[in-house]
């Protein structure tokens, strides 16, 4: 027997702004009707399996994060600082690994920068560079001769120039010298001379006193004798 | 800091180009949209591509969330709105998924079948694949309605807002959508 409520009452059942009053009535009917108690409980039971899903786990993916990043102009950091500097030790490795095995020399000099491969080469490489730097060497201490040279003479001239001004800086000196120990022989001779004038003047006037004194004698002796 | 305001601040941090953000707010919700695209397309391949679109959808719209509603409210809009693209688009998911096994039963799924099974994965897998085989008999209306009704726990009114339609339509939706689980139900059991 068809129940002309049952999709009304079991729409109603699910709502969920239904009444307490409301769902008491519902479930009264649906309790005392058999179809709508039987698909009542079939949608109780199938909503109850479906609940029972478990969340399965989510296969890896990038969540759009380099979407992300590049249309907001970044970088990935850590993917990108691998990226780039992964590839240097493997660069390395590489052209060391070259050069081992192709016996790679490479010879920087001021004129030339040179890379060759092979020992033989590499030695004629040296001779020449040798010699090369012998030959330079020899002109650097050419060039270092004159120089030494020219610096010698330069100094003589100079030492000679310097002799001589010091020479007559000396023989100027020593005139003066002279000429002072001259002067101060001849203010000494004049001052002797002086002093044996004044001797000499003191001897007279003593002499002079003497003559006095004698010829006042004789004219004491002269008056006592008349 | 409550969930909502983390989602906002995860939501202003990667609308200022926080890479980290973006991608902490798609970890929050990619365990909800995978398994409700699962639900919907019946396959993980799908419901990668599904999971994908959405969070595309998700990236480029962005900046129209205004947190007037919930995020979870307005990410599975986008999900729904996906959902239909997709369906429209490769007619995939209108009773037409990719599943091996045709014959269901709603009373198969009942823990007493998967308790036999070693390994708890696998039950999983089976537990899933029942239910995800009873949805493939709906239509992609009628599963929708069941996937935020059941799975999701929305309200009649907020489906029908969701899906732009009248809560009378999705009641009726929700109805039909069990009345034909179980007619398919109670003609695999007279079939068998």
């Amino acid at each position: 027997m068809s129940c002309p409520k049952t999709q009304h009452l079991l729409q109603e059942y699910f709502s969920d702004d239904l009444t307490p009053l409301s769902k008491k009535e519902i479930e009264n009917h649906i309790y005392s009707c058999e179809q709508c108690s039987n698909e009542l409980e079939f949608f109780l039971l199938a909503k109850n399996k479906m609940q029972g899903w478990k969340d399965q786990r989510v296969p890896h993916w990038d969540r759009g994060t380099e979407l992300f990043k590049r249309e907001h102009h970044q970088e990935r950091t850590e993917t990108k600082f691998w990226n780039r500097w992964l590839w240097v030790p493997t660069a390395v490795s590489l052209v060391m690994f070259c050069a081992l095995l192709f016996n790679l020399s490479v010879v920087f000099s001021e004129q030339e920068f040179s890379i060759s491969f092979g020992a033989k080469s590499f030695d004629r490489q040296l001779q020449s560079q040798l010699i090369e730097f012998q030959q330079q060497q020899r002109a650097e201490m050419d060039v270092l001769v004159l120089q030494v040279e020219d610096r010698v003479n330069s100094g003589n001239v100079q030492l000679m120039r310097t002799v001589m001004e010091q020479a007559q800086e000396a023989a100027v000196e020593n005139l003066d010298r002279i000429y002072a120990y001259f002067e101060q022989q001849r203010l000494r001779d004049l001052e002797g001379m002086r002093v044996g004038y004044q001797e000499l003047v003191n001897s007279d006037y003593e002499t002079i006193r003497s003559l006095q004194q004698l010829a006042q004698f004789h004219s004491y002796q002269g008056s006592t004798v008349r | 800091m409550s969930l909502v305001n983390e989602d906002e601040a995860l939501i202003a941090a990667a609308l200022n180009g926080s890479a980290y953000a973006w991608e902490k707010l798609v970890k929050r919700y990619e365990t909800q949209i995978f398994n409700y695209s699962v639900r919907l397309t019946g396959n993980s391949s799908d419901a990668m591509d599904l999971m994908q679109e959405v969070f595309l959808g998700v990236y480029r719209n962005l900046h129209r969330f205004r947190g007037d509603a919930k995020f979870s409210s307005w990410i599975f809009r986008i999900a729904h709105n996906k959902a239909v693209d997709m369906n429209r688009r490769r007619r995939l998911l209108s009773n037409q998924l990719r599943i091996n096994d045709d014959e269901f039963d709603i009373l198969d799924i009942l823990p007493g079948d998967t308790g036999n099974e070693p390994d708890e994965k696998l039950g999983t897998q089976q537990q899933n694949g029942k239910i995800t085989r009873m949805l493939a008999r709906l239509s992609l209306e009628q599963r929708l309605v069941v996937e935020f009704k059941v799975f999701q726990s929305l309200t009649f009114d907020e489906i029908a807002v969701m899906q732009d339609i009248s809560a009378n339509t999705v009641k009726t939706r929700f109805y039909t959508a069990l009345k034909k689980l179980k007619a398919v139900s109670e003609e695999n059991n007279v079939l068998s």
